[in-house]
């Protein structure tokens, strides 16, 4: 209950209600920002993964998981203003949405067990990490 | 012979109040005042009771309402400690005797703390008598309503609002020994600017300096007035002389 | 060993103080965000709060007045009412936050979620307030809290850029505004000089029955407790700026700030850290309660404390469960524990003139002090902490509402 009430604070300030493409695209890149954020630190925990506990490395990942689905899903329910915008949230809402996927993987193969190929899943995070700093870049706050 | 001198405000009102052998008992909330040509002080008031009208506004009110609901007294009036039990005016005030406990702290003990397992068990030495009060002390007996009252001269010229009173010790005896502390003067500053914190003293008032300044000057113009020099102790205070008469306040704090 | 045990309630107060729920996560994301930047505003804090520590300690030694009796006598009592309505509903939030940052860490170490063992949490806080001795208390849970040290070790291990540190002390690294820079300078301030650290120390003079001769004690207690409080708030905010801000991440959570000590020192260096964190906000959970107790009891003159039994203290100890059940009920709610410190600070910073005053004051009136009053270089530094805390107070609240708390 409160990843999501973390989660909709972080929302509150990213996803109010956009009036014109240039706000939308402000929003879109907040948004981005900290996922970029989340995606960096689950990045970091990964690599380690061998040096952390498992209780931990589950309450962390339980925690970004749940931001990150809960921004995904409020930011694709704020109306976008124009055909331009629309294509902004597609693209931003595709990049969150890889992202909560990913960590939810990661979070049930912890889980689980433990995570299965921290290398190659460390390296798929830099790789989203990255997308997600040059949406940001575009899209300046 | 002159008896020692105490501002009500600075040295008494507010003050914790403690038992001989330390335990914490209540504050002095208000002082009960005996009115008459030479006014002394009889007791201190303590409790919602009193605290309540000095707060004032709604909250004062609240205090003292909810307070009456709980009391089966008609008229039920403040706990009142005598001034002959004090024995030590201090940084806290010290009272001998057996000064009976508040109903509150009773209650909650046998209510709420007893039945706690661990909370130290019954202990007959402490079932202390109930407080005895007499009936509602009546507003001009207490000694907060002089303060912030309109101060008049002889011509009728406002000289301002009493701040603080002065009590010197040379009243009548009470018990065996002890005199009475007397009002002997008032402290008149010329608009409402709360307490003067003790920086109207003398040498000890006197620092830091930057706060020293500040408030001394919001009290400049202040004056004192004897309690010879009250001719009716109404409301407003009406004065047997001109303003210019008067003291000023620094004569207080720089001794000529 | 003696000696050393004689600086616990420092230790513990200042843990309270510097390093309880909301600072925790406040100095990692300072240090995520500014990196260094903000290291002086600590060293601003740790300065005023061993000075006016050091006169409410004072005062308390001598003439065996806690602070709350002070702000009663000095100001009033409507003014001291104001600050009793504004310490006590701070308290009681902070108090909040603290046993759900107690069951955050519990949650850290065993993965069960903290809304579990918050009820746990807050039974045996008023289990310790019920029973254990003053004295006890403070040297358990302050010496507990001291595994945070591992921060300060951690940023050492983790093979830091000084020369980039360095430079961060003078040049802030963020591209946010002025206004949030300053809105978290005024919150680090705030945690610093928190009112409850007095409320807490000075009555835990007077629970060990300080007297003149114990001044010397006194002042270790000052002396070594905040500055250690305020150095683990800096390596925390170091540790972030060396793991986070290169990165960046920003951190927002329990979990996240811990991570540094995770990445040095494996699974050892984790199991510490969560247990100095749940040590550190289970302490703060203590101070906070007992607080709340003595700044009540204290404005009304009722009886407190743990050195007589609960049943001789009825009203203080009635508080101490109420303000307990209150907090729990309130943090079960499921409210961000750690938001809720963050809103607290800054108003606590908006309330700090109304606390400070009356024991600078006090600190300088013979009728109190004897031959013990205030030396010219306490009150000018004391004049100069009045009007920067002034200045902080009228600045807490607009900077707040402008920077949208910091976002």
């Amino acid at each position: 209950m409160r990843r999501v009430l973390v989660a909709l604070l972080l929302v509150a300030g990213c996803a109010s209600p956009a009036w014109n493409d240039a706000d939308y695209g402000k929003k879109a890149g907040a948004t981005a920002e900290a996922a970029a954020s989340s995606v960096a630190l689950v990045r970091l925990a990964v690599e380690s993964e061998a040096k952390l506990t498992r209780p931990y490395l589950q309450t962390l990942l339980t925690e970004t998981a749940t931001a990150l689905d809960s921004v995904d899903s409020q930011f694709g329910a704020v109306q976008p203003p124009s055909r331009r915008a629309a294509e902004v949230r597609a693209e931003i809402t595709e990049l969150t949405s890889e992202a909560a996927e990913q960590v939810q993987v990661l979070l049930n193969e912890v889980r689980l067990r433990e995570i299965r190929d921290p290398e190659r899943a460390a390296a798929d995070l830099g790789d989203l990490a990255d997308r997600l700093r040059a949406f940001a870049e575009e899209h300046p706050s | 012979m002159t008896g020692r001198v105490l501002h009500a405000h600075l040295h008494l009102l507010d003050r914790q109040v403690v038992r001989a052998d330390g335990r914490l008992l209540c504050k002095v909330d208000d002082l009960e005042i005996e009115p008459g040509e030479a006014p002394y002080v009889t007791a201190i008031l303590a409790g919602p009771l009193a605290l309540g009208p000095r707060v004032g506004g709604v909250v004062g009110r609240l205090m003292t309402g909810t307070t009456r609901l709980f009391r089966p007294e008609e008229d039920p009036a403040p706990r009142r400690v005598p001034m002959s039990l004090v024995s030590e005016i201090g940084s806290a005030v010290t009272v001998g005797g057996d000064v009976p406990e508040a109903a509150l702290e009773r209650w909650v003990r046998e209510r709420l703390i007893d039945p706690l397992p661990g909370s130290g068990g019954a202990d007959p030495g402490l079932g202390a008598p109930r407080p005895v009060r007499r009936a509602e002390v009546p507003d001009r007996d207490r000694l907060s309503s002089l303060v912030g009252r309109r101060v008049v001269d002889r011509d009728g010229a406002p000289v301002g609002q009493v701040a603080d009173v002065q009590l010197t010790q040379d009243g009548p005896l009470l018990g065996e020994s002890t005199q009475a502390l007397r009002l002997s003067g008032l402290v008149v500053a010329p608009r409402h600017t709360g307490q003067l914190l003790g920086y109207e003293r003398g040498p000890g008032g006197n620092s830091p300096a930057l706060v020293r300044v500040v408030i001394r000057r919001l009290h400049r113009g202040s004056r004192f007035v004897s309690w010879e020099q009250i001719g009716d102790p109404g409301d407003p205070i009406t004065l047997t002389e001109p303003r210019a008469a008067l003291l000023p306040l620094t004569e207080l704090f720089e001794p000529r | 060993m003696k000696r050393f045990f004689a600086v616990t309630l420092g230790i513990l107060t200042a843990i309270g103080g510097f390093v309880d729920i909301g600072d925790l996560v406040a100095n990692a994301l300072v240090g995520s965000r500014f990196g260094m930047s903000l290291a002086w505003v600590v060293v601003v804090g740790v300065v005023g709060i061993c000075l006016f520590a050091e006169m409410a300690g004072r005062v308390a030694a001598v003439s065996g007045r806690p602070v709350f009796d002070l702000v009663r006598e000095r100001l009033g009592p409507r003014a001291g009412l104001l600050n009793l309505a504004a310490s006590f509903g701070i308290n009681l939030l902070t108090l909040a936050a603290e046993i759900g940052g107690a069951a955050l860490a519990l949650e850290l170490a065993t993965g069960i979620d903290y809304l579990l063992w918050v009820p746990a949490v807050g039974l045996v806080a008023w289990l310790v307030m019920w029973r254990v001795r003053f004295e006890t208390m403070e040297r358990v849970f302050g010496l507990a809290g001291l595994a945070l040290v591992v921060f300060l070790v951690a940023f050492f291990a983790l093979g830091p850029d000084y020369g980039e540190l360095g430079h961060q002390l003078t040049h802030n690294p963020s591209d946010d505004g002025a206004a949030t820079y300053w809105f978290y300078a005024v919150a680090l301030l705030g945690a610093a000089m928190t009112p409850y650290e007095v409320f807490f120390f000075s009555s835990g003079g007077v629970e060990e029955r300080w007297t003149r001769r114990d001044l010397g004690v006194m002042r270790a207690n000052v002396f070594v407790g905040f500055p250690l409080g305020g150095l683990l708030s800096i390596a925390i905010a170091a540790c972030a700026a060396t793991v986070f801000l290169p990165r960046m991440i920003e951190v927002d959570t329990l979990g996240q700030m811990v991570l540094p000590a995770g990445l040095a020192f494996g699974q050892i260096g984790l199991a510490l850290v969560v247990f100095g964190v749940f040590a550190a906000t289970f302490g703060a959970t203590l101070e906070t309660a007992l607080s709340s107790g003595y700044s009540i009891s204290q404005y009304f003159g009722w009886q407190w404390g743990k050195y007589v039994r609960p049943r001789e203290a009825a009203r203080f100890h009635a508080t101490l469960l109420v303000s307990t059940i209150v907090a729990v009920a309130l943090i079960l709610t499921t409210i961000d524990p750690i938001k809720v410190t963050e809103y607290s600070l800054v108003f606590s910073a908006a309330a700090l003139p109304l606390t400070y005053l009356p024991v600078l004051m006090i600190a300088n009136d013979p009728d109190y002090m004897g031959d013990r009053v205030n030396g010219r270089f306490s009150n000018t530094l004391g004049t100069a902490y009045m009007i920067l805390l002034l200045v902080v107070a009228v600045a807490a609240v607009p900077l707040m509402l402008a920077t949208k708390a910091g976002q």
